[in-house]
């Protein structure tokens, strides 16, 4: 299986790049649908520019016979719209690759050692529908052509796409797909890939990591969103505002992040699953409700969408920054959990799970994602409906099931019986600190819920026996998460002989494991772990990961080396740092370069025994 | 059983000094809903920070005590997730006009069908006497050692600019009315802010007979639709008038949200979709 997944038959990818407004980004979707509808995996990475027309804009599709886990280092085909789409992606061109260009404005340089594709996108455009604007769909045609994509079946996704927009609109874009089609036949190139399919039942969605948390919500059993639109996390927004309302669950824009958060306690404290979708500015502001989440231990899901900071940052990039804001960054010791999903069927599943934790442990969890994960496109194999577990009153901390295609857990909060409501204690002391919480309308169950150290029942109580109980109470609750945790069998890839070891978080799995693979194949054992839960940290796992190693690489995308710290403070060891901060995924071939140089590193002062 | 006001009080004795004008809002409160009928296992109770932020503590409500200033945002989460419930709102005029004061237009508009008691002190009680946005120009105050040098905001004036669909003043020396007013503003569907002036006796910067003589019930022949007079009222500063200023009917959020969840699935033959289906438009 293993050797399936470095090698695969069908492994390529395709590059469009453009203006802004060129529609680069469309056709490059509704390519990757079509390719979504055959038997392989398809994953998308996009970066649009700041500016809202104009500046540079790309979309990369990977197609494959096998799981893909990240955009790939180099590109087979490029297509490009203009000069500074050419300019700017042709050092990542293959050996041999095709550039499929306009020559009416890209001037190319034909020493390369590639295949020339040219194409007068804007010249046929103007022909099929009488402006330049229908260049994607020509580029979407003739693509289609190439790759031997069924013509129905791009029909239809155009049909799907644009079908508001009026049968002229629609008639157009069929003349451009059409012209698209033509040019690519009367080209004579080889046609490496098919693309064909006759197979109408789909296994999968093709989601981006944004739409992935956001479907994950609703399958969760979420029925209130509220928010503020930040980049990048709005798609996760505005596909809940969407969304919501169908399965009748409530959806409001507030204000700001403050009272998007306030809103969320509201909700979760009448007894609803709640959500709000937020980037790293939209975090900091939510801080001290957070606070107030932890203290009154109501659930609640907040997902920050990391970007570039600090400050306004880099709104449109990527990077993994918020991670010490998120574990302690409030006043006061205030437990939550943080999840990392590493894929974008895992923004799927890990926030199924964030709601089950924050549910049965009465804490906020901070999801943890990032615009390269948030705005990746891949193909989510659909759960099996038939084995939903929904579990109630669910007090016993046996370990989490991590919902799976195969299997899901819904977990929803314990309320207390009809005899506990008698004398009711809201913050009753219990062995794993989870008391059982009422909802508004159980007749019995008033109390009050205070941002003031209170007592059992919620009355203020400054004693210090009592804060030093409360606080225990609540960081139990964390303790025994971790305990769950650590009963998840312990998880990496790789061999258990090697003696270099890589960890990383969030969306960088896919380029590590990559990194493995190229490792292996000159000979360098590595042994990768990646932890999904990032606090409370599956102690045991990472211990039973370490042991043996000589030596350790962290790899993250920011400058100082968040998780690193935490890995060094926790475990007493000293790894190499791999930090990438230009605002962008790191690659395979980055995390290799650096593999390889640690491999050949024998100065003894840099190798920790454990 | 009929309902009582004891039905209402917690088992904690409020903190307040002797002779604060809060006790009367309390009380007066708990009457309002004992009259109502409202079961206290239906009411949520969302108070900010404050001596008037204490107010959910007395209340045998299921209460929220919250964060400084976010008591109305984190109410109307409650009310928008459980329409069913009674959600009332507390704050002081620090907690609703200062820190928490740009949520009061957003929930002015979205006409969240909550009841806000906004306690109006002049003063910030509980950090000890400092100037809040109501204190009158020229007072001393301990953050005002040479006195106040901004004009007070106008709680009234401003409320009716962001179209409260109901605003109302009282004081904690108008038990009777208030009693009403609160009953009222209950009843009302959508945003309902009473500004109750209510004397702090150990800051007093509105003492028990500034009130006295400041209060004067609003004209019987108000119509309180008509948002012009009630500005006019509004902005009389030799008086403070007491009593309904404006009142009218709008659609409230929670009318907008079923109406949000009517309009996303009349797309989908009027019925709901089920997360299977949801998930399957996206293969
Ligand atoms: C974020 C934050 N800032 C400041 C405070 C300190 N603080 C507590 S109450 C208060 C003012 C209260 O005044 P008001 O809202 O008028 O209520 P009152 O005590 O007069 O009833 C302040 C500044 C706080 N608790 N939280
Ligand atoms: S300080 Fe003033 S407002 Fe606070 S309890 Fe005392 S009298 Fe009331
Ligand atoms: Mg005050």
């Amino acid at each position: 299986m293993e050797k399936k997944e470095f090698k695969s038959d069908v492994d390529f990818t395709v590059r469009i790049g453009g203006e802004g407004g060129d529609g680069v980004i469309s056709c490059g979707e509704l390519f990757a649908k079509a390719a979504a509808r055959t038997e392989f995996h398809v994953f998308t990475y996009i970066t649009y520019p700041a500016e809202m027309r104009g500046g540079f804009s790309m979309i990369q599709i990977r197609v494959r016979d096998w799981t893909i886990y990240s955009m790939g280092s180099e590109v087979d085909y490029l297509v490009v719209f203009n000069q500074e789409a050419y300019d700017n992606t042709i050092s990542d061109l293959k050996k041999g690759g095709m550039i499929i260009y306009d020559p009416d404005a890209v001037e190319v340089d034909e020493s390369l050692d590639a295949v020339f594709f040219p194409v007068q996108l804007t010249k046929l455009a103007n022909e099929a529908t009488g402006y330049d604007l229908g260049k994607n769909v020509v580029a979407l045609g003739m693509l289609g052509s190439l790759f031997n994509i069924s013509k129905s079946v791009l029909q239809k996704l155009i049909k799907d796409r644009y079908g508001s927009k009026g049968t002229s609109v629609i008639e157009k874009n069929m003349s451009a797909l059409e012209k698209g089609y033509v040019e690519g036949e009367k080209q004579s190139i080889e046609k490496k890939f098919h693309l064909k399919t006759e197979n109408e039942k789909p296994t999968y969605m093709m989601l981006s990591g944004n739409e992935a948390v956001a479907l994950g919500a609703i399958a969760a059993g979420c029925r209130f969103v509220a928010g503020y639109p930040i980049t990048p996390a709005t798609p996760i927004f505005e596909t809940l505002t969407k969304l919501m309302p169908k399965v009748g669950g409530r959806a409001i824009q507030m204000e700001d992040e403050i009272a998007s958060i306030s809103a969320l306690i509201g909700a979760s404290f009448a007894g609803e699953k709640v959500i709000t979708p937020t980037s790293g500015p939209g975090l900091q502001l939510m801080g001290e409700q957070l606070n107030l989440a932890s203290m009154l231990e109501l659930p609640m899901v907040i997902v920050d969408v990391q970007r570039g900071g600090p400050s306004t940052g880099l709104p449109t990039k990527t990077e993994q920054s918020d991670l010490k804001f998120a574990i302690y960054g409030t006043a006061g010791e205030s437990p939550r959990c943080i999840l990392a999903p590493t894929s974008v069927e895992d923004c799927f599943y890990q926030t199924i799970r964030a709601f089950n934790i924050a549910e049965k442990y009465q804490m906020p969890v901070i999801l943890l994602t990032d615009q390269s994960i948030g705005y990746r496109k891949a193909t989510v194999k659909i759960p099996d409906f038939s084995h939903i577990v929904e579990i109630f009153k669910d007090n016993v901390l046996r370990s989490s099931l991590i919902p799976s295609a195969e299997r899901m857990e819904i977990v929803t909060r314990v309320i207390p019986e009809k005899e506990e409501l008698e004398g009711y204690k809201r913050f009753k002391f219990t062995e794993t600190g989870v008391s059982p919480v009422s909802v508004p309308g159980m007749e019995g169950g008033q109390y009050v819920a205070t941002g003031l150290a209170h007592n059992e029942v919620g009355k203020a109580d400054y004693s210090p026996k009592n804060h030093l109980e409360m606080t225990r109470k609540r960081f139990k609750k964390l303790k025994y998460l971790s305990k769950a945790f650590d009963q998840n069998p312990p998880e990496f890839y790789g061999s258990v002989d090697s003696e270099i070891g890589i960890i990383g978080w969030g969306s960088t799995e896919g380029a590590i494991r990559e990194a493995r693979y190229l490792a292996e194949e000159k000979g360098i054992m590595v042994r990768h772990l990646h932890p999904k839960e990032i606090s409370p940290l599956p102690e045991k796992q990472i211990r039973h990961f370490l042991v043996g190693l000589k030596q350790i690489i962290v790899v993250e995308e920011n400058y100082t080396g968040q998780f690193a710290h935490f890995i060094k403070a926790k475990f007493g060891v000293h790894p190499i740092e791999l930090h990438k901060c230009e605002g962008s995924p790191i690659s395979s071939r980055e995390i290799m370069a650096v593999i390889e140089k640690v491999a050949r590193i024998t100065d003894e002062e840099h190798i920790t025994e454990l | 059983m009929k309902n009582t006001s004891q039905n209402y009080k917690s088992a904690i004795k409020p903190v307040w000094c002797p002779g604060c004008g809060n006790y009367a809002i309390l009380k007066s409160l708990q009457k309002a809903l004992s009259e109502l009928e409202i079961e206290p296992e239906n009411i949520v109770t969302v108070s900010g920070i404050g001596c008037s932020g204490r107010f959910s503590h007395y209340m045998n409500t299921y209460s929220l005590h919250g964060t400084h200033g976010r008591a109305v945002p984190t109410a109307l989460g409650a009310k928008a997730a459980r329409p069913d419930l009674t959600v009332l709102c507390v704050g002081g005029d620090g907690d609703g006009l200062g820190i928490g004061g740009g949520h009061i237009p957003h929930a002015a508009r979205k006409n969240v069908d909550l009841t806000y008691i906004l306690i109006d002190n002049r003063i910030y009680g509980l950090t000890k006497g400092q100037s809040s946005p109501t204190t009158p120009i020229d007072k001393r105050t301990k953050t005002s050692p040479y006195g106040v040098y901004e004009e007070p905001l106008n709680a009234i004036a401003m409320l009716l600019a962001y179209d409260t669909s109901f605003i109302a003043r009282i004081s904690s020396l108008q038990m009777k009315e208030m009693v009403e007013i609160l009953k009222e503003a209950i009843n009302h569907k959508g945003f309902s802010v009473i500004n109750v002036m209510s004397p702090c006796v150990t800051f007093p910067v509105l003492g028990y007979d500034t009130v006295r003589d400041l209060i004067k019930p609003i004209p019987e022949n108000h119509d309180p639709s008509d948002k012009l007079k009630a500005m006019q009222l509004a902005y009389d500063d030799t008086k403070l008038y007491t009593g309904i200023f404006y009142k009218v009917q709008k659609p409230t959020l929670e009318d907008n949200l079923n109406k949000q969840i009517e309009d996303a699935v009349s797309v989908e033959d009027n019925q709901k979709v089920t997360v299977e289906e949801l998930l399957e438009k996206y293969v």
